[in-house]
């Protein structure tokens, strides 16, 4: 991608543009150059191709993977093993170390070539200069997870293990801090270490170099994970010197020794809290992981994963943090927008779900922050630690009852299209419902407004899976005994969503199904109460007669505007369906006198006479067999004529409808009914509705 | 405008800093360090038993390499010091290499620039987003004609290589860092920080002579 960006910033100078195929090719050329002077007998040459090619791959990611599919590694091992020379020695060992450093491929590469135990053979050279580069790369194989077991329970191999740990040169020591920094993995191992005397020797490398510090801190962790008999041995150690010394390296300069010192204190403190009983070191290793988590290197990565386990579990250790706005900070980061590494984002997560477990005021913090579309998108990621990670922060942040919290669940629009979504598997929609069955009256309004939310523009098959998740837990029971005119009017507007297919005019097939499962969840609704504001529902009855009822009633303008929309969704399914409605709008006989239609057409709310339009265009559709019966009422009660006068509605939405149904119109007035006058209007309103 | 604060005349100011007692050998300290970790003089007095000689050596060796825009061969001897230095640290890496274009660009090898810039700059942008910003800065000096009047040509001034000379410098320090008081850790740099900080501490209390020019170390009078 980027070599495109180069190719538009080429100076004319230069020939054409292949002269940058060329390039690639000449570089080609060379790697295959050198690699075949690797295999020269004169050992002149070879050194210098070792030479050249470890130059050329140290910090060269892209180089590493071109010179190994050269088979480059074979090469090098064949060069080490063969001979005794040191200079040799020491450039093709320091080349395997690079193949082996931070890259996966190349060190399985190096152990496949099967020159582990040639590379350990050069830890007892002479030359110091060989054991610093045969240290050095057996320290970047067993920095990977592919690393050979290590035996800690052979006595050969603890002989060996302290040896290296005894030896003054400190790549050498440090590769044995590093060997059970991440071999040694089960508490029988940690045992063992501790008798043999490790935490003593690895105590020295504290006040050592900078890598044999970390090397050490690195190990430490290891040994003392979960075992609360090493913990006590290593605090035991002069008198907590050495808890102190590590306790100190929190506030290192190096940002590395910090989070290694944290990360080793997290394990201390997981394992023995009693050794933390001061709050000031707890307060301090929060605020320095917190810290590290802005490193954009692999220390973050790790900050990230050490603050998830450090607070995991812990209210007062949690409120640290949330004072120290962790949420804010961890929020922050995710919302940068850059590509955060896997184990970072799962940390991240991870950290915020233990934030969110217990402590309300963190949640709706976090919830607050406008986190869910990240948070969503993170329950797509294509690791599936980030995605478990994620869930488990919803599910926590979700646990809220806050009504300003599910006033933020409510606007998430969620795509899933793909009925397996993560999402439903951990019963988002029924975590909702069941929030839609609260005793608190707010929570059951906000969870309605969550659901209808997720119903809008929602296809087919999301509608069915809540279908099926609601009839499992009973569709009546979602409407309790004391309605508030909220959850009434959230429950309509699910209703709304339920059972629109889209937005547009669709006169085509409608979806009986979704449709009528729609209108029998209206039949299910329980009675609640009458006021001026609500709707009734009759558990027996249709609700349009009751919607009906309501708009006769000169309801308020929202009420009005839901009830014809109500209206418009029934009236664009079949024949009776359109019927029902026109008897909800002219009912025989006729009490009053009084057509709200005419009144809503008037409305000031745009809405409200979009809504009404609608109705009216779904009523006429010239597809259906009693559209022209329908059209003749509407013309006998005023409403066409109406609509005329509305030509130049000042809402364009409502303007656009009313051209639709007068160009309807057109197709309804009888061929044989040619009145002049009736002439005159139709050529002005085709003149109107095509020419201006 | 009206303070609050208090006022502290030159005068004043220059008589607290006189008062101010320094050991010799402090002073001596500091400037050893100086001169010493930035490779002026091989042979400390004084404290220090523990530098070794040929480090040093080494070290400098680097540091003169990348000065003198011989960065190929700063590299190697980078490598041959420590070859994990610049595997693990990929920022120095990518300064390092965004140096040797920069010198293939000065010596007017336009053609083995264009040549380096797609082999070994490009994919460092692929390898690491963050490095694209300053990758494309460096590459528009290929686009202009005349490259030392360009928007871009401080790259190409030779403080550019003093910093990059310095980031090596520092990179290899921290490899061969010994105890945490080691005299080879700079502490110029850290003596000078804790005086702007001090500064704007003091800022919020009073007004007094500054030092705004930490080059020159000269006071400021305040109304200035």
């Amino acid at each position: 991608m980027y070599s495109e960006q180069l190719n538009l910033a080429m100076p004319t100078t230069t020939t054409s543009s292949s002269s940058f195929s060329s390039a690639a090719s000449s570089s080609g050329n060379r790697q295959a150059d050198v690699f075949s002077r690797l295999a020269s007998p004169d050992p002149e040459v070879k050194l210098k191709a070792l030479r050249e090619v470890k130059n050329q791959i140290i910090g060269n990611r892209t180089k590493k993977l071109s010179f190994l599919k050269l088979g480059a590694v074979p090469a090098i091992a064949s060069a080490l093993s063969d001979s005794e020379c040191n200079s040799i020695l020491v450039q093709s060992a320091a080349a395997l170390g690079s193949f082996a450093c931070g890259f996966e491929a190349g060190v399985q590469a190096v152990l496949d070539a099967g020159v582990f135990p040639r590379l350990l053979r050069l830890l007892t050279s002479s030359d110091e200069k060989v054991v610093d580069a045969g240290a050095r790369s057996l320290r970047m194989i067993f920095q990977s997870n592919q690393a050979p077991k290590y035996d800690f329970l052979q006595e050969k191999n603890m002989e060996f293990l302290f040896s290296l740990l005894n030896s003054e040169n400190e790549n050498v020591s440090g590769l044995g801090a590093s060997i059970i920094a991440h071999a040694c993995g089960t508490t029988v191992e940690q045992q063992v270490l501790c008798e043999a005397g490790v935490l003593e020797k690895l105590v020295i490398l504290l006040d050592g170099s900078l890598s044999q510090r970390e090397a050490c801190l690195e190990s430490l962790a290891t040994v003392l994970k979960n075992n609360p008999e090493a913990v006590s041995r290593f605090v035991g150690l002069e008198a907590g010197r050495y808890l102190s010394s590590v306790t100190e390296l929190t506030k290192d300069r190096y940002p590395r020794t910090r989070l290694l010192s944290c990360l080793c204190l997290v394990v201390i403190y997981n394992t023995s809290p009693s050794y933390f009983l001061n709050m000031g070191t707890k307060s301090s290793l929060v605020t320095t992981l917190l810290e590290l988590l802005n490193d954009p290197g692999q220390s973050g990565d790790e900050a990230a994963l050490g603050l998830s386990s450090l607070i995991a579990e812990k209210e007062d250790l949690q409120k640290l943090a949330y004072e120290a706005n962790a949420i804010k900070n961890i929020v922050d980061i995710l919302k940068t927008g850059s590509e955060l590494h896997p184990k970072r984002l799962q940390g991240l997560f991870l950290s915020l779900a233990e934030l969110c477990s217990k402590l309300e005021d963190c949640r709706c913090s976090f919830l607050s922050l406008e986190m869910l579309d990240l948070l969503v998108n993170a329950l797509r990621h294509n690791n599936a630690d980030v995605r478990t990670a994620a869930c488990i922060c919803f599910r926590n942040a979700a646990r809220s009852v806050k009504v300003a919290v599910l006033g933020a669940l409510s606007n998430i629009v969620l795509d899933f299209s793909s009925p397996k979504s993560t999402f439903i598997e951990y019963g988002g929609i029924k975590q909702l419902i069941e929030l839609s069955k609260s005793m608190d009256p707010n929570t059951r309004c906000s969870a309605l407004r969550a659901l209808r939310n997720l119903m809008f523009l929602a296809d087919k098959k999301r509608k069915e899976l809540f279908y099926s998740e609601v009839k499992a837990q009973g569709f009546v029971s979602l409407i309790s005994g004391k309605q508030s005119p909220l959850n009434h009017n959230h429950m309509i507007h699910l209703i709304l969503q339920l059972t629109t297919k889209t937005k547009t005019y669709s006169s085509s097939d409608p979806e009986p199904t979704v449709q009528e499962q729609g209108l029998a969840l209206l039949r299910n609704l329980v009675d609640g109460c009458i006021n001026s504001i609500e709707f009734v529902f009759d558990e027996e009855g249709l609700i349009l007669d009751t919607v009906g009822r309501q708009l006769r009633k000169s309801p308020q303008a929202q009420m009005a505007i839901q009830g014809m929309y109500v209206l418009t969704n029934v009236a664009s399914g079949t024949e009776l369906h359109k019927e029902a409605v026109m008897q909800q709008l002219f009912p025989q006989p006729q009490a009053e006198s009084n057509n709200f239609m005419l009144k809503f057409l008037q409305s000031h709310e745009s809405q409200l006479r979009s809504a009404t339009v609608w109705t009216i265009i779904n009523l006429i559709s010239p597809s259906s067999p009693g559209a022209l019966d329908r059209h003749v009422k509407l013309r006998e009660e005023g409403i066409i004529p109406q609509l005329k006068n509305m030509v130049n509605d000042a809402c364009l939405d409502v303007k656009i409808r009313i051209r639709t149904v007068l160009s309807q119109s057109m197709s309804f007035v009888p061929d044989t009914l040619i009145i002049p006058q009736v002439k005159a209007v139709r050529k002005s309103l085709y003149h109107y509705l095509y020419h201006s | 405008m009206a303070t609050s604060k208090k006022v502290i005349t030159r005068d004043e100011w220059e008589k607290k800093l006189n008062a101010v007692k320094l050991r010799k050998e402090d002073m001596n300290t500091l400037v050893m360090n100086f001169l010493v970790t930035e490779g002026f003089f091989l042979f400390p007095y004084g404290e220090t038993a523990e530098i070794d000689l040929a480090t040093i050596t080494d070290r400098m060796a680097v540091k003169k390499a990348v000065q003198n825009g011989n960065v190929e061969d700063a590299i190697e001897k980078v490598n041959d010091l420590n070859p994990e230095i610049l595997d693990t640290n990929p920022e120095l890496f990518f300064h390092l290499q965004q140096q040797r274009l920069i010198e293939l660009i000065r010596q007017g090898k336009t053609e083995e620039a264009l040549e380096f810039a797609q082999e070994e700059l490009a994919p460092r942008g692929e390898e690491n987003q963050a490095f694209l910003q300053e990758l494309e800065k460096t590459v528009a000096l290929l686009v202009f004609e005349d490259a030392s009047n360009c928007p871009v040509k401080d790259l190409l001034d030779i403080s550019h290589r003093l910093k990059t000379a310095s980031e090596v410098n520092a990179a290899i320090l921290t490899s061969q860092s010994h105890e945490k008081d080691s005299s080879l850790n700079p502490k110029l740099p850290s003596l000078l920080k804790m005086l702007i900080w001090a500064q704007n501490q003091l800022d919020e209390k009073a007004v007094y002579p500054h030092i705004n020019d930490l080059s020159t170390g000269q006071l400021q009078n305040p109304s200035e």
